[in-house]
């Protein structure tokens, strides 16, 4: 399957994936209304790692095992594969006890922003093209298939 | 293939969704003793205090059983297993198995105590039946007291916090939670639930009660009396092996079983929180009832008896629970040293690290990716070979070191 691939030699760290992913996942779709009224939470984490050297900087999200250890932890089967193999959250089932994020080795859920879920990238399954790919200035996020040459 | 599965819950449901995905002929039978299809069972305390509806706590969609052709039989409970004839007996019929696996979970420990005698007010708080039964009986003045702080006592206080008059907390140990915390840690959970009105009465036990229909009062083991209109008994639970033993399968405290999942008795299984595995971090057999537990020993089981040779993933205690608010994150073994610790925010982050290890972790209202930590612990990484000090920041994926954190976010690892 195809999934989002963070590269950190080209991540500067700017931030602009977390803002479009929170936007694709509001209800208004709309970039001012989603942080300031809707205040969604993004499914990404913006890491670095700073030597005295250098900075590093790259982006994280789910990656969608094959073998899910969120889906077993979860308690209220909420969390679920679907048919193209997308990890995904219901959030009307889902009762925010974390259980998904002790267990998640990447550390790649956080609860929702009103505390009643969690937020995990779903790859824009909604619109079609994960925001966060499209809207990277520079390439640092590719929507890559798992064999693709690009990841050996 | 004859597959008969005893116990329908996390380990029994999960069992029997890889047998089909294995073996798409074969006839599956589920026991259940209950009176509905799977549910989230630490949903029930969601369920008591209305935040689940019940539409919403059932584990699987409506269509599941008919769709997976399962053969749920509810209020069906196995009673014997003959295994030398390989057959399972349930309200007075015999069912034949070529393969069988006993998902039975526990129940809950009732202590002897003077004059308890199956009053119409006494309640465990295990099953969405005992859940439902709690809802029906509360009114908005009720005396509830509960024997018990572990996670069920303190979850079913939580379910009833703002509906009954008063909700009182007995229990033996001196702390809240004693199985997973130690004193510093519990404290601040008990003083969080205690602020919003939970009283506690700690170091002391249930010696009595009195009342024949009904439990009136709750007798302390230091003589205090208790005004009680409802009695919730939650001091523990115990694995129900009486249908495993009485057949002559192995047991020691649970149910015995080999990393395969298979006990003692030729092509019997047995999954959940009814056995006992190796727990990684003490290289003993414990009785791990988790829940991520249950679900992999059931899929171990399940793959097994479809003809695979699966071994289980390794397991140790690891909890994720809220209680009014305050979450509490913790896994492997308690102890270790706090990164910050802040009695009155309510906030707690311990490590317990030994021999270049992480072997355990605490974390109270502390936002982390907790998972991380987890894995160094499930992983055994030697943690003086990653990036930084784990003590010295917040947990990321960048606490590995380039090529480890290149596989894991390029590989396909997991």
């Amino acid at each position: 399957m195809k999934k989002v691939y963070a590269f950190e030699n080209k991540c500067l760290g700017c931030g602009l994936c977390e803002v479009y992913c929170a936007t694709a996942h509001s209800k208004s779709k709309d970039i001012i209304k989603a942080h300031k009224d809707e205040k969604v939470a993004s499914a990404i984490f913006i890491e670095e790692i700073i030597t005295p050297k250098s900075a590093f900087y790259f982006s994280l999200q789910c990656r969608h095992c094959k073998d899910p250890k969120c889906i077993k932890a979860c308690i209220s089967g909420a969390m679920y594969k679907d048919e193209n193999g997308i990890v995904r959250n219901n959030k009307d089932k889902c009762v925010s006890c974390l259980s998904c994020v002790l267990v998640c080795p990447f550390g790649a859920i956080k609860k929702s922003a009103d505390g009643k879920a969690v937020s995990k990238c779903d790859l824009c399954v909604e619109t079609g093209f994960p925001a966060c790919v499209e809207n990277c200035p520079n390439e640092a996020l590719k929507l890559l298939d798992e064999n693709s040459e690009e990841l050996k | 293939m004859k597959y008969l599965i005893i116990g329908n819950g996390a380990a029994g449901l999960n069992a029997a969704q890889t047998i089909r995905s294995k073996d798409k002929e074969g006839k599956i039978t589920i026991f259940s003793n209950e009176n509905i299809e799977a549910y989230g069972r630490p949903l029930i305390s969601y369920f008591l205090s209305g935040k689940v509806s019940f539409e919403n706590i059932f584990y699987r969609d409506k269509d599941f059983y008919k769709k997976e052709k399962i053969n749920l039989l509810l209020n069906t409970p196995a009673e014997k297993i003959d295994i030398k004839n390989k057959k399972v007996y349930a309200k007075g019929k015999e069912f034949e198995y070529d393969k069988l696996l006993i998902a039975a979970g526990s129940t809950p420990f009732v202590p002897e105590t003077k004059n308890l005698k199956n009053q119409s007010n006494v309640f465990t708080f295990l099953t969405f039946d005992q859940s439902k039964k709690i809802k029906d009986a509360i009114k908005a003045d009720s005396k509830v007291v509960i024997a018990g702080a572990g996670l069920i006592g303190l979850k079913a206080a939580e379910g009833l916090y703002g509906k009954v008059g008063k909700i009182t907390v007995i229990d033996l140990a001196d702390r809240v939670m004693a199985s997973v915390l130690d004193k510093s840690a519990a404290d601040i959970i008990e003083n969080h639930v205690a602020q919003k009105g939970v009283e506690f009465i700690l170091n002391t036990s249930v010696a009595a009660v009195e009342g024949d229909a009904q439990v009136e009062k709750v007798v302390l083991s230091n003589g205090k009396k208790l005004d009680c209109d409802i009695f919730i008994i939650a001091v523990g639970v115990r694995p129900h092996i009486s249908i495993a033993k009485e057949a002559g399968i192995k047991t020691a405290r649970a149910i015995c079983v080999n990393e395969f999942m298979q006990t003692s008795a030729p092509d019997v299984y047995a999954a959940g929180d009814c056995v006992e595995s190796l727990d990684l971090l003490s290289k003993e057999n414990k009785i791990l009832a988790l829940w991520p537990n249950a679900v992999n020993q059931g899929e171990t089981a399940g793959a097994n008896m479809a003809g695979g040779k699966t071994l289980t993933p390794s397991s140790f205690a690891m909890n994720s629970i809220s209680f009014f608010g305050m979450q509490l994150t913790s896994a492997g073994i308690i102890g270790g040293v706090d990164i910050f610790i802040d009695k009155n925010a309510g906030k707690l982050r311990r490590l317990n690290i030994a021999n270049d290890n992480l072997i355990g972790f605490v974390l109270i209202n502390d936002d982390q990716r907790a998972g991380i930590y987890t894995s160094l612990i499930n992983d055994r990484v030697k943690l003086s070979e990653q990036e930084y000090d784990i003590k010295s920041k917040d947990i990321g994926l960048n606490f590995y070191a380039k090529e480890k954190r290149r596989t894991k976010i390029f590989g396909k690892e997991d």
